[in-house]
């Protein structure tokens, strides 16, 4: 079936379970699809539009009380909802960072905050995870100092990310805060895999901006995502525009240049709006989520040769594994090779792994029911056995 | 009524998702859906009667 000329309608998650370590928490609830389908039109949100003219000022939809209320929800003083977590980083770098600035990151940092330093013209200086892909408040100290020393100055701005892309491993943001704090140094927490997965207190955590992902851990349409600043920064970011036309004369009003204006004007807006409230309540049952994700990774720990990467036992439902030595020792001779993994799991409703990985790859659990687990776990077991590998 | 049974249809695509990819419902799911697929009828009816006046 089609809903458009080569666009084949997409039913992946009705007709299988996906385990796509970037999918899980992106998934729309009942009621965002629903608001999809009343406004999917371009500026949909914009009917009620008066002055100021700006999208967070719209009360009908509650676009303004949404505002509100995401800043409350996150213990921050301002918010705005950007199209994707990268969008805040980039707002949030093009105020702080200038040529040649140094700005802290760490080496599991995901590669939307790269990009936002390298436009803003500032130098990656990234703090070492350990040995257990841990990134520490001593290692952040650490590399503070060493930035001082090569660079003659202080970084301007450090990104942590809470639960990094990697290994899903958390970081203890508040640590590192505190000691980016005795150097004036202002931290952006990206939760682009904690905002509406797990309960997030932003000033708790030390944190000066908080960034989300809409479509990635908060039930919502991509592009969307949300930047939450305290009171002092949110001045900084969230400025207003001052410029005029030389000709015209034109002014801008209260438009926000970091912004570029209005944001998200339509469905993926309102597609964030209704989900709310099921993130909301859904954050508060997180540890329902690590049992479900703790009945798939038991299931492969139990496969011979299986060892997790990530931090065990496991604080996230994304998971790092590597099984070189299980599946992959199958695919050396399987006449499909390294795709008999992702055709078997296919073959029993699972999607979501990079097809043809055998050695190391990703799965999130998240938003499964236990029964979905389950049957998961048992399909790992049923194809490591089918294939010859030891269950222990 | 459109949108009413768009949205019939959306409560059943949901529950489609949480009981992939076997789709076997429990007495709960299974009351839920002849709920779900009854509605639609009535509306799917109503837009009968609207449209096709």
């Amino acid at each position: 079936m089609r809903c458009g000329a080569g666009i084949d309608a997409r039913m992946v998650d009705e007709l299988t379970i996906n385990i796509d370590p970037i999918q899980a928490g992106g998934r729309l609830t009942a009621d965002a699809m629903k608001a999809v389908i009343a406004y999917g039109d371009g500026y949909s949100v914009c009917d009620n539009c008066r002055k100021p003219n700006r999208l967070d000022y719209i009360s009908k939809p509650p676009v303004a009380e949404f505002h509100k209320d995401l800043a409350v929800w996150l213990n921050m003083d301002t918010a705005r909802v950007v199209p994707g977590a990268r969008r805040g980083f980039q707002a949030v770098a093009h105020t702080y960072v200038h040529k040649g600035d140094p700005v802290l990151l760490t080496s599991l940092s995901h590669y939307t905050e790269f990009l936002a330093i390298e436009e803003a013209d500032g130098i990656a200086c990234e703090i070492p995870a350990d040995e257990r892909h841990i990134v520490t408040a001593d290692a952040a100290a650490e590399k503070i100092e060493e930035v001082k020393k090569q660079h003659g100055r202080l970084p301007v701005l450090a990104f942590i990310d809470h639960v990094d892309y990697q290994y899903g491993n958390i970081h203890d943001v508040q640590a590192i805060a505190k000691v980016a704090h005795q150097y004036d140094i202002p931290l952006l927490y990206n939760g682009a895999y904690t905002v509406g997965i797990l309960p997030v207190d932003g000033k708790n955590l030390g944190a000066d901006f908080v960034v989300g992902s809409g479509h990635k851990s908060m039930a919502a349409p991509a592009p969307s995502g949300v930047l939450a600043a305290t009171a002092e920064r949110a001045k900084e970011v969230f400025r207003t525009t001052a410029i005029t036309g030389d000709v015209t004369k034109r002014k801008f009003g209260i438009k926000e240049p970091e912004m570029m204006g209005c944001t998200l004007m339509g469905v993926t807006l309102v597609g964030m709006m209704a989900s709310f409230p099921h993130v909301k309540e859904r954050v508060k049952h997180f540890g329902r989520e690590l049992e479900n994700a703790g009945i798939v990774t038991d299931a492969l720990r139990s496969i011979a040769g299986t060892a997790i990467l990530s931090e065990y036992p496991r604080k996230h439902t994304l998971t790092r594994v590597d099984t070189t030595a299980s599946f992959d020792t199958v695919a050396q001779t399987h006449k499909k090779r390294g795709f008999y993994l992702s055709g078997a799991l296919g073959e029993k409703g699972i999607t979501g792994i990079i097809p043809g990985a055998t050695r190391v790859w990703k799965y999130n659990t998240y938003g499964m029911t236990t029964t979905q687990a389950q049957y998961v776990a048992q399909v790992f077991v049923d194809i490591a056995q089918e294939n010859g590998l030891k269950v222990a | 009524m459109l949108f009413q049974a768009m949205y019939t249809l959306t409560d059943l695509r949901v529950l489609l998702r949480e009981t992939a990819p076997l789709h076997e419902f429990d007495a709960e799911q299974k009351a839920q859906v002849q709920r779900l697929l009854d509605n639609l009828e009535r509306q799917v009816g109503s837009l009968k009667q609207e449209m096709l006046k």
